[in-house]
């Protein structure tokens, strides 16, 4: 199963899409388009606007998130951002400032 | 209530294991890479590449950029400078476009270079045909 792993020690800077699932360890800063959904990992941060599928965030996300998928927030989870997506989950402990649209 | 996916526990588990970093075949980034940690490229990277580490680019694989590292091998396509503090190996499947430089730099059979090589090394026998020293880091043109 091919998928993207952003390393903890790697930091890209500029516009990444990928058709594929997107892990990210390490920093992304600027924009992310990834059709088949983003993880963002504890220590993962992307300073950026999330376009795609399916988002689960443990990490740190400044940006807003648009979902065609659901998000899931984590514990440890800091979220800055509006989130548009069809499901949405917030987990005890997960941070989240920002605007929830999920087109109802 | 266990909302949490399959797939973050595995990779948890291989972020525990090394930074290794992969870029793979359906991603592409335009833009600066910089880090520290090997990085594999099996996309498409457009831009500029600063990595404490080694990067290897796979075949199929197309990155246009210079590029900074700690040492680097090539099995795709390339186009841009090259300066590597170790070792530069272009495998076989290789297509390269730009210079060079490295401690040593090695070309398999099938490896396609169009630019210049900076570096110090000793050319295998077949080559040398003259005894060329690698005293002063000759720059070979191919």
């Amino acid at each position: 199963m091919a998928s993207t792993v952003i390393g903890a020690g790697i930091t890209i800077e500029g516009e990444v899409s990928a058709d594929e699932e997107l892990v990210v360890q390490g920093t992304i800063r600027g924009k992310v388009d990834a059709r088949e959904g983003v993880t963002v990992e504890a220590g993962g941060t992307i300073e950026a606007d999330i376009t795609g599928g399916p988002l689960t965030v443990a990490g740190s996300v400044t940006g807003n998130i648009t979902s065609s998928d659901r998000v899931d927030l984590q514990a440890g989870a800091r979220v800055v951002g509006n989130v548009k997506a069809t499901r949405i989950t917030i987990a005890d402990g997960a941070q989240f400032k920002g605007n929830v649209d999920m087109d109802v | 209530m266990a909302l949490t996916r399959t797939t973050s526990s595995t990779s948890k588990h291989d972020a525990a294991h090394s930074t290794q970093a992969v870029l793979g075949a359906g991603t592409r980034v335009r833009g600066r890479i910089t880090g520290d940690g090997d990085l594999a490229v099996h996309g498409h990277v457009e831009g500029e590449v600063h990595l404490r580490g080694e990067l290897f680019i796979a075949e199929g694989a197309s990155v246009v950029s210079n590029i900074e590292a700690s040492a680097l091998r090539v099995a795709g396509a390339l186009d841009g400078d090259v300066n590597v503090t170790g070792d530069v190996a272009l495998l076989a499947g290789a297509r390269v476009r730009g210079d060079l430089r490295g401690a040593s730099v090695s070309l398999e059979e099938g490896a396609e270079l169009d630019g210049r090589l900076d570096c110090e090394f000793t050319l295998p026998v077949e080559l040398s045909g003259g005894g060329l020293d690698d005293s002063d880091g000759p720059t070979v043109r191919r």
